[in-house]
């Protein structure tokens, strides 16, 4: 689903910055990565290149089968509403928008007519038990209930993949766990799905998890959930 | 519809930057058109008060000289005689018809009731050359000057205070500085003096005070039309005058010639003057708007950078972000800048018809009605509604341009 070929990115300040230092990558359909790294070692970076957010210098990235690379504004806009969500760790909800109207923007990009988006946003409201909280506006909602929000507009679109940064980092420990079953559940349905964390107890809920160190994968351990006791893991 | 829908909502939920940068383009016009009716008063004003008044009409007052002159020194006083307007209404083809101006100050009496009165020795020619609007009767006549009959026209201020218990003025006689003269007609009153205004006959004037030597004389002309016409003529009565009565003709201020053209022209110039300030004003106050409103546009757009990024995330495409704002501030001049239109049309009617209201029937020396020109008023709108617009394309032009990683983070 997502192959990172010799990677690079380098930052031109005052100071150039060589953030990336020749990325490989693979991660197959119906995954879940974490990466994890300290501040400054290139994970953000990595994921919002993954995310089209931010262009990179040299390399090449594939994405489900498709090079992503000098794309227009134009073609990078309609990758990113049709294959990828996103979830932020500040949520990124726009403040005058209901918590439904939110949910629905995405397919807005879409030309989907207001009143089919706003009947799949109720259902994916729905979905995460949100229903009675549809009218509400972000400002009104608690930290777990806009991360939810912002989790069922990634997935509003049936995106293939979710780019989670820091999914949990504005959340305490029992809300952090309630956001990542739900993560957990979204990618047994089928969805890749990347997450950066700097949390060691967010990444063992992973498959997957890469180390970033200084621009560079340090080491990629394989991990199995399924074998942890999470009611022991401290936050 | 449903992008038209996603305008009105984004409007809506931001009432107060909504109405500020509204209230910036609502200001700015009401205040252009406002101060544009203001200057359009003073002018009709200005031309209104000239236009029932006749411009051929020359006025030559009597000096002292200050260049001595074929033996004669300074200081002597030039007055006009009998010569001189037999001079003037039989060699200058460009006269018309002469009116003198001898007059006398004193009181005017009918049975017990008083007033102080300034009266005039004046012919026919007179009630068109100052523009004496009668009220009831004649004014003096032809016939009057040539048999110097004791008649008078009086002013309404006089004729109210004399004859308040009589039914009419006419045929009554009033005493005035010991003779007796019969009214013939009654004019309205001229400016704000409290006392009164009486013409009588020149000839009769003439004969009761002694005069022979005027102060002022005044004419009508004809077949002057241009400004160049006028200042030739000018010069060639005071080489005239000056043969006549000996001073140099360069001596400015033994004789002093004035025409109402050149009033005229000299007072349009001034209050085009005036006109031109308040329409540096009115287009400073315009720049002022559009300024406020290119800065309210810059900061809303600034503010909003971070949306901008989240809905490029969501897959937003740069064309319909820019769209949206241009729409959006679009619709913002247009309302707003169409209220304050109106709002300045409506302040600008309803002033001018309580002052034309006001006005009427008192007597004021300048009538200041309020008007606009509603194609400059369209115009400046106009104006104001591209300017708001631009002033939203260019700071969303930017803020598109960012990436979207950078728009969301931005603080």
């Amino acid at each position: 689903m997502i192959r990172l070929e010799k990677i690079n990115k380098t930052y031109f300040g005052a100071q150039p910055l060589h953030v990336l230092k020749g990325i490989d990558l693979h991660v197959a359909e119906g995954e879940m990565v974490s990466i994890m790294g300290a501040s400054g070692s290139g994970k953000s970076t990595m994921l919002n290149i993954l995310g089209i957010l931010d262009n990179y210098d040299s390399g090449n990235y594939y994405l489900n089968g498709k090079l992503v690379k000098d794309l227009s504004e134009n073609e990078a806009a309609d990758v990113r509403n049709r294959t990828i969500g996103f979830i932020f760790q500040s949520f990124n909800l726009i403040p005058f928008k209901t918590a439904m109207e939110n949910v629905a923007l995405p397919l807005y990009y879409q030309n989907v007519s207001r009143k089919k988006r706003n009947q799949i946003a109720m259902e994916y409201l729905e979905r995460f038990g949100l229903k009675e909280w549809a009218d509400h506006y972000p400002n009104e909602l608690s930290g777990g209930q806009k991360q939810r929000v912002s989790m069922a507009r990634a997935l509003v679109t049936k995106p293939k993949v979710i780019l989670a940064d820091e999914p949990t980092g504005a959340l305490d420990s029992k809300t952090s766990a309630e956001v990542m079953q739900i993560l957990r559940e979204v990618n047994q349905t089928g969805i890749t799905m990347v997450i950066v964390t700097h949390e060691r107890g967010i990444a063992l809920r992973t498959n997957k998890i890469i180390h970033l160190k200084d621009g560079v994968i340090e080491n990629i351990e394989t991990n199995n959930p399924d074998q942890i006791d999470f009611s022991k893991e401290i936050k | 519809m449903d992008f038209w829908r996603e305008i009105f909502m984004a409007l809506s939920r931001n009432k107060l930057r909504t109405f500020l940068t509204g209230f910036a383009i609502s200001w700015g016009i009401f205040i252009l058109i406002v101060l544009l009716a203001a200057g359009n008063g003073l002018m009709n004003g200005v031309s209104e008060e000239f236009s029932d008044q006749s411009t051929n009409v020359y006025m030559i007052y009597g000096g002292e000289t200050s260049i001595p002159f074929k033996g004669h020194g300074t200081n002597r006083s030039i007055r006009f005689t009998d010569k001189d307007i037999r001079f003037l209404e039989t060699e200058v083809k460009e006269v018309d018809q002469v009116s003198p101006r001898i007059y006398q100050n004193g009181f005017a009496n009918f049975g017990d009731k008083s007033g102080s009165i300034f009266v005039q020795g004046v012919r026919p020619v007179f009630k068109d050359i100052n523009n004496v609007k009668m009220l009831k009767g004649r004014f003096i006549s032809e016939l009057d000057e040539k048999s110097s009959e004791k008649f008078i026209v009086i002013d309404d201020n006089l004729s109210k205070k004399l004859f308040e218990n009589e039914a009419s003025p006419l045929g009554q006689f009033v005493i005035v500085n010991g003779i007796a003269y019969k009214v013939v007609g009654v004019c309205e009153s001229e400016g704000r003096s409290d006392g009164g205004n009486g013409y009588v006959p020149f000839s009769t004037m003439k004969k009761i005070t002694r005069q022979s030597r005027y102060w002022m004389l005044h004419f009508t002309v004809k077949g002057l039309e241009t400004k160049e016409d006028n200042e030739m003529f000018t010069e060639y009565l005071r080489t005239q005058l000056a043969r006549f009565h000996e001073f140099d003709p360069d001596d400015t201020s033994a004789v002093y010639i004035r025409s109402r053209q050149e009033e005229y022209l000299q007072t349009m110039k001034i209050f085009n003057t005036i006109q031109l300030f308040i329409w540096i004003i009115g287009f400073a106050m315009l720049i002022s708007g559009i300024v406020g409103v290119s800065n309210i546009m810059r900061i809303t757009v600034k503010e909003r950078t971070n949306e901008i990024g989240i809905r490029k995330a969501l897959g937003a495409k740069s064309r319909s972000i820019l769209a949206s704002i241009v729409t959006e501030s679009l619709i913002i001049t247009t309302i707003f800048g169409y209220i304050g239109m109106w709002l300045g049309m409506v302040v600008a009617e309803v002033s001018g018809n309580i002052l034309s209201k006001v006005q009427e029937g008192k007597e004021i020396s300048l009538n200041i009605v309020p008007s606009i020109d509603i194609r400059i008023v369209l115009m400046a709108t106009g104006l104001l509604i591209v300017c708001g617009v631009l002033a939203g394309f260019f700071p969303a032009r930017n803020a598109v341009k960012i990436k979207p990683i950078e728009a969301m983070n931005y603080r």
